[in-house]
């Protein structure tokens, strides 16, 4: 039983950082599976080697939450950017309020631009319809007002992108002022 | 102590352990759980997150017994980081210990 100590502790470990890809994965094992070495060396058992360490559930969320901001930085997509939010609230409940809230709230404000860009997007398509076949305006009209639109779907669209862009940069920098200062104490 | 006070003031700690002389991960973690509340596992993360940016580089180094172990040495980058963090902590400490005297130790 006693022997299994180290064993169980580095397995959790793994099995807790499965997200992440092997080789890295590997390396970071190492740091722990050297902790055990090094503590038996010193003379200290297994299990007082796993205390000083602490719970592997908290180890393994601040790796990962480091692992997604990086992952976010690299991309700077949505997807990335949002996991990389969500990892944080993980580190406990303050992040909730102070990352994900003003977080979504601002995904909601880019999601709604961008529904502007869509609508006169189909606003377009809708004017060559009813140039053609409605009554509302013949086809000269209608051509003339499907091209303002299109020209203005594109320029939104265009402005919508870096603005999308810029938001995201901006998120990934708050996370990591932020990953700087919580976590990682004593319980 | 206060979380958010004591994560900047780790960084500060850990580099200023390596400035003279190369460490291994076990030795820097429980040099910095004994002074400060923080658990040994999670100087790991912070040794980690050094490197990646740039602070320390890591090498192997064969130990007597068994596999060898990760060492951490402090780069250019990193020993100008500890310099400037230092003489931040200095005005820091200066500035709370005037005020104390302004206050309590009248």
């Amino acid at each position: 039983m006693n022997m299994r100590v180290r064993e169980q502790y580095l397995n959790q470990l793994w099995q807790l950082l499965s997200p992440v890809p092997e080789p890295l994965r590997k390396e970071w094992m190492y740091d722990y599976e050297e902790h055990f070495r090094a503590a038996a060396e010193q003379g200290r058992s297994e299990e007082a080697a796993a205390a000083e360490l602490g719970d592997p559930r908290i180890i393994a969320r601040e790796l990962l939450l480091g692992y997604r901001v990086e992952q976010a930085e690299k991309s700077g997509k949505v997807g990335s950017v949002s996991r990389a939010v969500f990892a944080t609230v993980g580190m406990g409940f303050v992040n909730l309020v102070f990352v994900l809230g003003p977080y979504l709230a601002l995904l909601g404000v880019v999601l709604a631009l961008w529904a502007v860009v869509a609508a006169l997007a189909i606003g377009a398509v809708v004017a060559v319809i009813e140039g053609l076949n409605g009554e509302a305006f013949n086809r000269v009209q209608g051509t003339f007002i499907a091209m303002t639109l299109i020209g203005l779907a594109m320029l939104s669209g265009a402005g919508m992108k870096s603005m999308t862009r810029g938001v995201m940069q901006m998120t990934i920098r708050y996370l990591k002022f932020n990953g700087r200062i919580i976590g990682g104490s004593k319980r | 102590m206060n979380v958010q006070f004591k994560k900047g003031v780790l960084d500060l700690c850990v580099l200023a352990l390596t400035a003279w002389e190369d460490r291994y991960g076990y030795e820097l973690a429980v040099a910095m759980s004994s002074k400060f509340e923080v658990a040994v596992g999670s100087v790991y993360p912070l040794l980690n997150r050094l490197t990646q940016e740039g602070y320390f580089s890591t090498y192997l180094q064969e130990s007597p017994e068994g596999p060898p172990r990760k060492y951490y040495k402090l780069t250019p980058l990193g020993h100008s980081h500890l310099i400037s963090q230092i003489k931040e902590w200095r005005t820091f400490q200066l500035a709370v210990d005037e005020l104390i005297k302004e206050g309590v130790e009248r």
